[in-house]
């Protein structure tokens, strides 16, 4: 209750200063929708040339994508960390997170809400109803809280990976430049994996579980066969990716050096 | 039960050593050097509820150290501290519960969004109740005179507004220790002096326990019944700010103005088997430095009535003078004469 408080607060004083920058606000959402639209695109190119991909049809490759993008619209909304090292660790804004009453991974969540991502997750929705649509799929009881579920656990997974990446600031010095790989590896996570090497997939399925925010779960409501199983299990992955993420985060924080004096 | 205790309290920092030039950077990339650099050097002290102490030292000495591992934000390497009953880095929520802190150099406060508004926010994250918070808001706005502030952005405000602001943001949850680290650095001597006031009715009033920093010893002396030295993270002095004067002061000066024209060996002459020191600046103008064990009285009584004199004034050891003496001397010799207790003290006298 305290946290969903906290919450409320801080989106509340995001909504008051972000509107007076209203320009900064739409640029924002535009740039997000075009980059979407990109990727989207380069789906559409794919099939221009064959009609299937690795057995998979145009509309399910754009399903997946749809849903692809509505926990990453949820993770980029709520767990916003890509300016982490320079804000908090460089400029030492660490040392005010440290000596405020609530947890401070969760502080610096909150400092960095940023709501236009989820237009992007309502985008995926839409697409993901459209080209369901298209290709007659049931719409059953169990959908909606499927949707919910596989979204939440998606964006543990998420927070989870970057949440031990960034730790890794409070250990080196200097910050890496390991995070915008992440983010081009996390892309093959919206393709079916079966596409690529059997080393590709065991990296994409148990070590950077990027094919659990993306194909997988979206093979539950594509009645994939082959990919429920592991659908059903992306709420464990995700359980695990949280629970590495906040331990390496908390050990990170004991290392922390502070800054200037 | 002593509001913050620290035992043999040590921070180790590893620094890495960058090789210079190009090729340097390259080797740096494969083979990385570490230095350890020790900040706080097994120090040790206790400060009793309610008490007003300051931390000085130079640019270096430690003192951001030391209270960043009082108020948990860094981890100690080894040693013990407790602080109002908590070990802050172990459990940091519960325990910042009962602090407040305030860095000079750094702002608490949201940039963007009104200055009630980050009050608002902060009573949220300190779980203040709405009574309470509403009580002590109106207690320290109407104490700091900030209630034309209250509606403009934190960007806005000058420094000295900001600093106010800043002092009532970490102070609303009336937290029973609060730690202030350069307080009044930048502000101007209005408004150094309104927060010092301030800070001295808090402590009157709450029984607040205050650990600042500050380079300023006007700070120290208007608020400090104890200081606490520190040189490259030892501690050298730890004590009442009047004994530090006592012990350090050399002496006091005397400055003489003369209707006529006075020699400065008719003066030397006139306090012969004293031991001062006469300095002339003119013929109608001499200063004379009286050490400490002498009294004003016995100089000024050979003097007056002897010569033509027209202004007498005596001037005090400052302490700025003091402290730069210290900082500037061997430390190694100043520690040795510090650290030892008030009654060995009395001994090395007689």
């Amino acid at each position: 209750m305290y946290h969903l408080g906290l919450l409320s607060e801080y989106l509340k004083n995001y909504m008051k200063t972000r509107l007076t920058y209203r320009a900064d606000f739409w640029v924002e959402v535009l740039s997000d929708l075009l980059f979407q639209v990109t990727n989207l695109i380069f789906i559409f190119v794919i099939f221009m040339h064959t009609n299937s991909l690795v057995g998979w049809s145009q509309s399910e490759v754009v399903f997946v994508y749809g849903f692809f993008m509505v926990p990453w619209g949820v993770f980029a909304c709520f767990v916003n960390m890509w300016n982490f090292s320079e804000r908090y660790i460089v400029k030492g804004e660490m040392d005010r997170i440290l000596t405020r009453p609530a947890h401070n991974l969760f502080q610096i969540f909150l400092e960095n809400v940023d709501p236009p991502s989820l237009i992007g997750s309502f985008i995926g929705l839409f697409i993901m109803a459209v080209s369901g649509f298209n290709m007659g799929l049931p719409f059953e009881w169990w959908t909606i809280p499927a949707l919910i579920v596989l979204t939440i656990s998606a964006s543990a997974i998420y927070m989870g990976i970057y949440t031990t990446l960034t730790a890794l600031s409070f250990y080196s010095d200097a910050p890496t430049g390991i995070i915008p790989l992440m983010y081009n590896i996390q892309s093959y996570g919206r393709y079916p994996v079966t596409m690529y090497n059997r080393a590709i997939q065991v990296l994409l399925t148990w070590i950077l579980p990027f094919a659990f925010v993306g194909v997988y779960p979206a093979g539950l409501f594509l009645q994939r066969e082959e990919m429920t199983r592991m659908a059903l299990l992306t709420p464990v992955m995700g359980a695990i990716f949280v629970s590495i993420g906040l331990f390496v985060w908390n050990r990170g924080v004991r290392k922390y050096k502070g800054a200037g004096s | 039960m002593a509001a913050i205790d620290v035992q043999d309290l040590r921070k180790t920092f590893k620094v890495q050593k960058n090789r210079g030039g190009l090729k340097g950077a390259f080797v740096d990339l494969f083979k990385r050097e570490y230095s350890e650099v020790t900040a706080v050097k097994d120090i040790s002290f206790q400060i009793p509820e309610g008490e007003i102490c300051g931390y000085i030292g130079e640019n270096g000495a430690g003192k951001s150290t030391t209270i960043k591992m009082l108020t948990g934000i860094l981890v100690p390497t080894s040693g013990r501290l407790t602080v109002g009953g908590y070990v802050p880095y172990e459990e940091r929520e519960k325990f910042v519960r009962n602090i407040g802190v305030v860095f000079g150099q750094r702002s608490q406060l949201w940039w963007d969004i009104g200055v009630i508004e980050s009050f608002e926010l902060l009573r949220k994250v300190y779980r203040v109740g709405e009574a309470d918070y509403k009580k002590r808001l109106d207690e320290l706005v109407e104490r700091l005179e900030l209630q034309e502030l209250l509606n403009r952005p934190v960007r806005k405000l000058s420094l000295g507004q900001r600093m106010r602001c800043e002092l009532v943001a970490a102070l609303l949850h009336n937290p029973s220790i609060v730690f202030l680290d350069e307080p009044t650095i930048g502000l101007d001597i209005v408004v150094k002096s309104e927060i010092r006031s301030f800070l001295k009715d808090m402590n009157r009033e709450h029984g607040t326990t205050i650990l600042l920093t500050t380079h300023d010893l006007q700070d120290i002396e208007a608020l400090c019944s104890r200081v606490i030295m520190l040189d490259d993270g030892r501690i050298i002095y730890d004590g009442g700010l009047d004994e530090l004067k006592q012990r350090w002061g050399t002496g006091r000066e005397v400055a003489f103005q003369f209707g006529t024209a006075t020699k400065l060996d008719r003066l030397e002459h006139l306090t012969a088997g004293m031991p001062v020191k006469w300095t002339a600046e003119n013929n109608l103008a001499a200063t004379v430095w009286i050490p400490l064990e002498l009294n004003v009285s016995d100089v000024l009584g050979r003097v007056v009535g002897q010569a033509d004199i027209t202004d007498i004034k005596i001037i005090e050891t400052n302490t700025d003078d003091i402290v730069r003496s210290i900082y500037q001397s061997g430390s190694a010799n100043v520690a040795e004469e510090a650290v030892p207790a008030p009654s060995r003290e009395g001994a090395g006298h007689v």
